[in-house]
């Protein structure tokens, strides 16, 4: 393994670990500020992926992530936090619990999806880093997002929950095959919409519990 | 170069250029383009490039265009006195256009990639219509179709992806005719993009977000939704399917789907749930002739093309209910046919329509696809037959308790509800008609 692989391999790792330093926070701008550590994260690994294969537009998709992810969606969620911002936070949460089930959820989701989808497949990941194994990262943290969304009840869980599957697709992306850079950009500009339309929410609803009317 | 692929996407976008003045007018006009346009379009066709049009694609451009042009009408006398919006009429109005703009893109374009752009910005541009009637529930029902839809979709991202790496083209076109023989790629494609793009057509168990969004949505956006939303993330499963079909997997999810749905659809109290869950038997219907290819291709386009129309006059009949009622249970509502006349007969000719009754287009649409699973697999024949005869008499007492059962001093909520109500039910009708006269004419 050279000295890049290293450095890829470590920045997936830390932004899978990222994700469970989101799961662990009660305080919603935690859980924002764990987002943008995320997504600095996973332009960082772009920029290094970037350097090695001397490509333009990966650089342009780093930049991508910079702004909109780790700027522009982390700026417009802490704005949206009601009230005193930094002392919001969800009550009745289980942090240990929390994390065991989340552990357990990703270990099996990922061995499941991994070993029935990709071990199969002899994949060369981003040209000169042989073998499958670091699309577990990814992964992982896809699944770490939706158990993000399926664990909390406040919209701003939910939508770290959503941003968080979308920074696993972009390290999928970027580990498999970078999709055509316009398409990468519109899913980006995609999700941005999205993060705003889930803003207006915010404001009129902040908690999601079950509705006898939506029952069945 | 092909302009009319345009000129569709561009007329919603235009119309919203009017949202300071009249943007309802604007938003007609636009439909009524879409229509012409739409049609239009099927004497360029088959063609590919930017934008890939064939005979299927056509049918959804038309199915969209129609639609959108009848909820737009609808709205007018709708959306005019909502007590409470969660959004402006003239919001209302400009993401109604941009909605179906999404919808006509996502059909249009000859690029798995923007493709998948267009389902999520069909997500973006319909969440806060959910909220036009503003309410703590309604809310819910909109963020849940957010969330859900969203991190479904985002899973279907996977199989674009996918398709990238192994074909090195999103071109649609290019990859469903170099014919690629089976391999286990295309296998996981085509399966990952089931559950992703499932998620907004209506699969179980990645179904739920429907029922609750249906119902809470103004009547015109649940027939937008209904009837056109759900096929067209449909038409981009069938296009990813078309990669390397996998019927096994496609047919027993449907067939699990079609008997979920109608087992739910059974037991709602909600007229406008009920509904939705029949829109979920019929989406899972058409994947099911879709995926047993041939004949059941056909049947499929039919049913989806009458179940727009129907669906929709079902959606709009139930609008005028809610108007003159203010009720959303079926145990709350009786007699509707004394009061409601022309709202009675567009709700029962909608509801016999969108259960597959005859002479309904849906009831050939599902005839060719029934015979195809008959021929392929009687197993899932025989679950199908029983889950959609459940669905029918499920919908259609239900339905009948509404309209015929004891008295009620209700009115109709006006002509230009009443009457595209109406018309979408007719229509549905004359489809059915029309191809049973065709067909009638084949066989002298």
């Amino acid at each position: 393994m050279n000295a890049i692989e290293n450095i890829v391999f470590l920045s997936a790792a830390l932004a899978t670990v990222s994700g469970f330093y989101i799961q662990a926070q009660e305080y919603i701008r935690s859980m924002v500020r764990g987002q943008f550590i995320q997504s600095i994260l996973i332009a960082a690994t772009i920029f290094v992926l970037a350097y090695a294969e001397s490509s333009i537009d990966l650089v342009v998709l780093g930049l991508l992530v910079l702004v909109l992810r780790g700027y522009l969606i982390t700026e417009l969620l802490e704005r949206r936090i009601p009230g005193k911002g930094s002392d919001l936070r969800e009550k009745e949460i289980g942090i240990a619990s929390h994390l065991l089930l989340d552990l357990v959820f990703i270990m099996i989701g990922t061995f499941i999806i991994y070993s029935l989808v990709f071990s199969g497949i002899n994949f060369s990941i981003a040209g000169n880093i042989s073998g499958g194994t670091i699309l577990v990262f990814p992964l992982a943290l896809f699944f770490q997002g939706l158990f993000l969304i399926g664990s909390r009840n406040t919209t701003f869980s939910q939508i770290t929950g959503y941003i968080e599957e979308e920074n696993s697709l972009v390290l999928f992306a970027i580990f498999l095959i970078p999709v055509p850079l316009i398409i990468e950009a519109s899913v980006f500009l995609d999700v941005l919409a999205l993060v705003v339309i889930s803003s207006i929410v915010v404001l009129e609803k902040f908690t999601h519990n079950p509705l006898e009317e939506l029952r069945g | 170069m092909h302009i009319f692929p345009y000129l569709i996407i561009a007329a919603p976008i235009i119309a919203c250029a009017f949202y300071k003045w009249e943007i309802r007018a604007a938003g007609i006009a636009a439909g009524v383009a879409d229509v012409i346009l739409s049609v239009m379009i099927y004497f360029q066709s088959p063609f590919h490039g930017v934008f890939y049009v064939d005979f299927t694609s056509w049918i959804f451009l038309v199915m969209v265009s129609s639609i959108y042009l009848a909820s737009t009408i609808y709205s007018l006398n709708y959306m005019k006195d909502i007590q409470v919006r969660g959004i402006s009429e003239k919001t209302y109005y400009a993401l109604l256009n941009l909605f179906s703009a999404s919808m006509f893109f996502t059909l249009l374009m000859n690029n798995y990639g923007f493709m998948w752009v267009g389902i999520e910005a069909t997500t973006i541009c319909s969440a806060l219509l959910i909220i036009g009637e503003k309410s703590d529930v309604s809310l819910e029902a909109a963020w849940r179709y957010i969330i859900l839809v969203s991190a479904g979709v985002a899973f279907a991202f996977i199989s674009i992806i996918l398709i990238y790496y192994q074909f090195h083209t999103l071109n649609v076109y290019d990859i469903i005719h170099t014919n690629p023989a089976g391999g286990l790629l295309e296998r996981i494609i085509v399966a990952i993009a089931l559950i992703g793009f499932g998620t907004k057509t209506g699969v179980f168990p990645v179904h739920t977000w429907l029922p609750d969004a249906h119902s809470e949505a103004p009547a015109p956006v649940s027939a937008m939704f209904s009837g056109v939303l759900l096929p067209v993330a449909l038409y981009v499963l069938y296009r990813i399917y078309q990669i390397d079909p996998f019927p096994l997997l496609y047919t027993w999810f449907a067939v699990i789907s079609i008997a979920v749905s109608s087992l739910f659809l059974a037991y709602q109290r909600n007229y406008k749930r009920m509904f939705a869950y029949s829109t979920m038997e019929n989406m899972n219907m058409a994947l099911l002739g879709f995926a047993m290819g041939g004949v059941g291709v056909i049947g499929a386009l039919l049913l989806l093309i009458t179940h727009s129309f129907a669906k929709s006059g079902a959606f709009f009949s139930s609008g005028n209910i809610m108007k003159s009622t203010g009720k959303k249970n079926i145990d709350e509502i009786g007699g509707l046919w004394k009061g409601m006349p022309w709202t009675s007969t567009s709700l029962v000719f909608s509801s016999m329509a969108a259960s597959g009754a005859p002479p309904f287009g849906v009831f050939i649409g599902e005839f060719f696809i029934l015979s195809a699973l008959a021929g392929q697999n009687i197993i899932q024949f025989s679950i199908v037959i029983f889950f959609v005869m459940t669905a029918f008499i499920g919908v259609n007492y239900n339905i009948s308790s509404m309209v015929f059962r004891g008295s009620s001093e209700n009115s109709e909520p006006g002509w230009l509800m009443t009457g595209t109500a109406i018309a979408c039910a007719a229509i549905s009708l004359l489809i059915g008609i029309f191809l049973l006269g065709g067909y009638v004419n084949a066989l002298v």
